[in-house]
């Protein structure tokens, strides 16, 4: 019966108690998928390994290297691997079906980024064909589940920094499709032979910036890897073209940024999301107390304990959140794949994780204790006659 | 055990603007195991403040305290609210019935604070709602009973816990008179066929006449007293 009471009580203003209890639901649905948002920028930076460093432009990003570096860099005491990788950024047949493309060299490039591997019953050819053949590709599971691509398919793309000389789009015949161990990159990403790109630059077929965009390399870890990109740096420090080393995560962090500073911004919207959500539960469970003052007379009248009484008022607003929390818990998990495709351009790697719904349902449980602690004590300090008094 | 009252030099004054007002002033009074007493008196003469001390809702400043073998005015609070589940049946004026449980969910209540089963608390409630005549109320909120049936409700939550002194504040204060008559005949037969000590305080003087004794209280003393057959 205290469960039932409590239940009753809360349930007393059905209305109130079901305006704040989706209230609440739509606060912490909002929290799963800010924090979500937040978490997808972060993954690259999260999953950064510390054996990998990234060699760019000391101009800018978008400053692409000269090709050259690739022998210089295999020079480098520390250095066991360098991949050329460039951005390509195209788009399927209309602007709107954005996703990465970067031209990489196969072999070095799939060393360097164990994490990528194929999906369950991929071609047994696959790797070879993507190491092998000029306009072979390997597309993320995500992107090939969003349009429908399988292993054989021929994707058009349309360059927009890289556009063939005849207007034609370029054509990726798809070899294989991966998926990520980590979130290293994104399961959106379509990756192919970087020779392809510069071959077709070289011939004159296609225009645009010559070079790699960045090199990526993976160390030996004989050497730290601070002193391995100071050498790096030094190695370049008069030209032709001088270069920034970084770590991974540095590295994903500076793109990160690129977009402004979304982390701190959602996370802010989100404190003011919690804030506004304990304020309003806290003021309704300080309403509810107050009206259950005779409630509370009677119980203690009855020979209820100081901690009972303590506990029906604390499991009401725990009962609150709990439910709204749940509620809206659901609705994160359930819209989880519309959002998927709706933000996936911009969030690839959005995903509601256990850790999102372990957090949420923390918070649900925080926000019931912040917001019931108050009444539920001053129901205990009342004294039983105080009680009965102030009613009648 | 006695479940009488006994009570020596009891002291109870509140700060009120600064001032000190002494409610009940050294207060010596007795009531007999199985006795059926009304405290009758003007506003402000202490009457519900003894009761309240009695039913252990407050605190004594002096003076000693025994409810049906206990000295109250010793035990803590766990104690306390422990003792008078298990010891006192309040009945009060408005009838301080819980409004979002049924009437069955509200004589249940006193139960929960017992070690019976869920079955068992149903079946001892459903038998006090019989001896006050509502087993066909069981199911209705206080909303949905008149007065008097509120007020009987709250005397089948009373005795519920068979416990072994009732005390009534103003049972019959907010019903006309066929509900506080019926009310008053519950409060007879509990004391006289069921042997519970019955303490009220009350204003009305047909109620107080359903009183075998009468306690006259003036100033937080004992005024007089009239012993009726």
């Amino acid at each position: 019966m205290p469960l039932r009471l409590v239940a009753k009580n809360l349930f007393a203003h059905r209305l109130r108690a079901l305006l704040t209890i989706a209230s609440f639901a739509v606060a912490i649905f909002l929290l799963c998928v800010l924090r979500a948002l937040v978490v997808s920028l972060d993954a690259g930076v999260r999953n950064a390994t510390s054996n990998r460093l990234v060699v760019q432009s000391a101009v800018s990003l978008f400053v692409s290297l000269p090709e050259s570096y690739l022998g210089k860099l295999h020079q480098v005491d520390g250095v066991e691997e360098v991949a050329r990788v460039q951005w390509f950024g195209g788009f399927y047949q209309e602007p709107g079906n954005f996703f990465g493309q970067f031209g990489v060299d196969p072999d070095q490039f799939l060393r360097i980024f164990p994490e990528i591997r194929l999906v369950p019953d991929s071609p047994a050819d696959a790797l070879e064909r993507f190491h092998s053949e000029r306009r072979a590709c390997l597309v993320g599971r995500k992107t090939a589940e969003k349009f429908g691509f399988k292993v054989g398919d021929t994707i058009p793309i349309i360059g927009t920094i890289f556009q063939r000389t005849d207007g034609e789009p370029w054509e990726f015949e798809v070899v294989g499709i991966y998926e990520l161990e980590s979130m290293v990159w994104d399961e959106t990403t379509l990756f192919f032979p970087f020779e392809y790109l510069s071959e077709t630059l070289d011939a004159g077929a296609a225009t645009g910036p010559k070079g790699s965009g960045i090199f990526y390399l993976q160390l030996d870890g004989s050497i730290p890897p601070v002193s391995v990109a100071a050498a790096t740096d030094a190695l370049f420090e008069n030209g032709p073209q001088r270069v920034q080393t970084t770590s991974e995560a540095e590295f994903n962090a500076q793109f990160v940024s690129m977009i402004g500073n979304v982390p701190f911004f959602v996370t802010t919207i989100g404190g003011g999301v919690l804030a506004a959500i304990v304020l309003a539960v806290l003021n309704t469970m300080l309403l509810s107390g107050r009206e259950q003052t005779h409630t509370i007379g009677v119980l203690k009248a009855l020979g209820f304990s100081d901690g009972t009484v303590f506990g029906v008022m604390l499991g009401q607003a725990m009962l609150l959140t709990l439910v709204g929390g749940g509620a809206g818990i659901a609705l994160a998990i359930a819209s989880g794949p519309g959002f998927q495709a709706f933000l996936g351009t911009m969030f690839p790697g959005y995903e509601i994780t256990d850790g999102i719904l372990g957090q949420a349902a923390l918070l649900s449980v925080a926000v019931g204790l912040a917001a019931g602690l108050l009444p539920a004590w001053r129901a205990r300090s009342m004294q039983a006659v105080e009680a009965l008094r102030r009613v009648h | 055990m006695s479940n009488g009252i006994q009570i020596h030099g009891l002291t109870k004054a509140y700060e009120r603007g600064g001032q000190r007002l002494v409610v009940l002033d050294e207060l010596e009074l007795e009531i007999a195991p199985g006795e059926r007493a009304a405290l009758m008196g003007p506003s402000g003469s202490g009457k519900s403040t003894l009761l309240n001390l009695i039913g252990g809702l407050d605190r004594a400043d002096a003076g000693q305290l025994v409810v049906a073998g206990e000295r109250v005015d010793q035990l803590d609070g766990a104690e306390l609210a422990a003792w008078r589940a298990e010891t006192i049946g309040f009945v009060f004026q408005g009838f301080n019935l819980i409004p979002v449980l049924t009437a069955l969910e509200n004589v249940m209540l006193p139960l929960l604070l017992t070690p019976l089963s869920r079955k068992l608390r149903r079946e001892h409630a459903l038998r006090a709602l019989d001896l006050v005549g509502l087993t066909d109320r069981k199911s209705h909120r206080p909303s949905e009973l008149s007065g008097g049936q509120e007020q009987r409700v709250a005397i089948a939550r009373a005795i519920v816990t068979d416990p072994q002194v009732i005390l009534a504040d103003e049972p019959t204060g907010d019903l006309d008179r066929a509900s506080a008559d019926a009310v008053l005949a519950l409060l007879v037969k509990l004391n006289e066929e069921l042997h519970k000590t019955v303490l009220m305080v009350t204003h009305d003087p047909l109620a107080a006449e359903s009183a075998r004794r009468i306690v006259h209280m003036d100033k937080g003393q004992l005024a007089r007293e009239e012993a009726r057959s």
